[in-house]
């Protein structure tokens, strides 16, 4: 049995790990992407839960991180971005912890 | 409402497959309401654009992996009206299509997307696609193409019986 390259950004989504070489490419948005791969590794995706708005709950390696949206951004250099109501648009935090 | 789910991981395709085929059951019963696709690869390093496609297919059905729905509503006492299935039939899902079936299908939806980033289609309410109860045709998620890389595909689907 072999283990991963050690480089392996390894997230974790649709209740299995996500393995990528690479951070996601600048402008991929869900949907219709499926997943973000961020500097962390950490795999971004939209969960089935849904508000008013009908948007639906962020998840972060498959945690749900307290956030409905109707998109998540990524660009290579800043935090993982979200869109929605009424909020508009929020970052993640350096902390890793909050969409702010 | 009544939402099940019906998805797979890390599994490895034979080239141009059907990733799921849901025949809705004979009449009466509830018709389908589709609110979720999604095709994703969970390990590969390797960008490529990959074709996606719904499509309709009628008898002779795929032959599948049986794949039973789950309520995403964990204390609903109720199943869903569609069983886990090999041969496609009326009222059964299953997943990854080992051979396709001689029942020609018709595309109703196509895109592309990059493996990397995997393909989420969520329909706004007006664009859900309904399967009726009685339908002669199944719904297939579909890659009309064979992926460049065959392994660790993951993908599924939500529907709602109304």
């Amino acid at each position: 049995m072999s283990g991963d390259d050690a480089h392996f950004l390894i997230g974790r989504a649709l209740g299995q790990a996500w393995k990528r070489e690479n951070v996601t490419e600048s402008y991929v948005v869900i949907p219709p992407a499926l997943i973000i791969t961020d500097s962390d590794g950490a795999a971004f995706t939209l969960g089935t839960e849904y508000d008013v708005h009908m948007q639906f709950n962020v998840l972060r390696n498959d945690v749900d991180t307290g956030e409905f949206a109707q998109r998540i951004e990524y660009r290579r250099g800043q935090p993982v971005r979200i869109y929605g109501r009424p909020y508009g648009v929020k970052s993640f935090s350096r902390s890793r912890r909050h969409f702010i | 409402m009544r939402e099940f789910s019906i998805s797979a991981g890390g599994i490895t395709v034979a080239g141009a497959t059907t990733l799921i085929f849901v025949n809705p059951a004979s009449a009466p019963n509830p018709n389908l309401e589709f609110l979720r696709f999604w095709i994703g690869q969970s390990a590969n390093a390797t960008s490529a654009q990959q074709r996606a496609q719904l499509e309709t297919q009628v008898t002779a059905f795929p032959t599948l992996t049986s794949a039973t729905p789950t309520k995403l509503k964990p204390s609903d006492p109720n199943a869903s009206v569609i069983t886990g299935g090999t041969a496609g039939a009326a009222g059964t899902a299953g997943t990854n299509a080992s051979a396709e079936g001689a029942g020609s299908k018709t595309a109703v939806w196509d895109d592309a997307f990059n493996v990397l980033n995997g393909w989420l289609h969520v329909p706004t309410p007006a664009e859900t696609r309904v399967m009726p109860a009685g339908f002669a045709s199944g719904l297939g998620l579909f890659l009309p193409v064979a992926p460049a890389t065959l392994t660790n595909w993951a993908f599924g689907l939500v529907f709602r019986e109304v």
